[in-house]
């Protein structure tokens, strides 16, 4: 782009178009990774442990779980190390302030259910994953990922409540399916 | 050239290194050497110019070891941006 001072009104509204939409595609496709990599991860660790703990029968698999925020949070670090300093904006912000809280959330939770009161986790967070997931398609202006998310929360909520601890492991792999769609979706719309 | 446009945004470099830093919080020379596909020196003079008139201010750090040169448009900035814009619609939809 060279210096240009002599341009007509509709030249400018292109440069500010173009240029808004170009960098707002940039912002989305660099988010569109952060999906992919724990929509992985979920799918991943899902399924190992639901593969141990039906081969072993021992449910202490499931200390496994912890192992996504170990290995996740230091990948999506080294990520954005790499990066090619691409800045947020208030959709890619606000798509990050809500996984946090949902990270948060399903981190608290699991230990809570671990140390202090019982409860069913699984139902939980297939809730809080449904609702950060559909909260993302309404960031993005997305419907297939709005409908998935909703899909997700209450029809997992239903089926956790329904069939066995082990079976509801795989309800996650849905979820993390689901994540690598959304960063599938959003890879392809920002092209 | 429209009387009522800012003379220091309706130039093609500045006008979309304006663009740019409208719509996010800051952002990196590189970034935006990237996206405007400007060589560095004419940046660097563009950037200086926005600089000097208030409409951004320049942060130069390092990320981890590597220097790093942040931009952040100014509220004054903000202003200016919003005001041509709102000038070149009045333009357009008045049909001159």
């Amino acid at each position: 782009m060279e210096q240009n001072n002599e341009m007509s009104a509709q030249q400018s509204l292109q440069i500010i178009t173009e240029t808004f939409n170009k960098s707002r595609k940039g912002i989305l496709r660099n988010s569109a990774k952060y999906f992919l990599l724990w929509g992985a991860l979920l799918t991943a660790i899902s399924l190992v442990i639901y593969l141990l703990w039906n081969l072993t029968g021992k449910p202490q698999w499931n200390f496994l779980w912890f192992a996504m925020p170990a290995i996740g949070y230091p990948l999506a670090a080294l990520m954005g190390k790499y990066d090619v300093a691409v800045p947020q904006n208030e959709v890619s912000k606000m798509l990050t302030g809500v996984w946090r809280v949902f990270g948060v959330f399903a981190i608290t939770l699991s230990v809570v259910a671990i140390c202090l009161v019982p409860m069913n986790v699984s139902l939980i967070i297939v809730i809080i994953l449904g609702l950060a997931e559909c909260m993302s398609g309404v960031l993005l202006k997305n419907w297939p990922i709005i409908i998935c998310g909703f899909l997700l929360g209450v029809c997992g909520a239903v089926v956790a409540m329904l069939v066995n601890s082990e079976a509801q492991l795989l309800i996650f792999t849905l979820g993390g399916v689901l994540l690598l769609v959304t960063g599938a979706i959003m890879k392809l719309q920002n092209k | 050239m429209f009387p009522k446009l800012d003379p220091l945004l309706h130039s093609e470099l500045r006008l979309a290194v304006m663009s740019l830093l409208a719509g996010v919080d800051e952002a990196d020379f590189t970034y935006l050497k990237k996206q405007t596909g400007a060589t560095s020196g004419n940046l660097s003079v563009q950037i200086d110019k926005l600089t000097a008139a208030g409409y951004i201010t320049v942060e130069k750090g390092f990320k981890g070891k590597m220097p790093r040169t942040t931009c952040q448009i100014t509220p004054a900035g903000q202003e200016a941006f919003r005001g041509y814009v709102n000038a070149l619609q009045e333009y357009l939809s008045s049909g001159k």
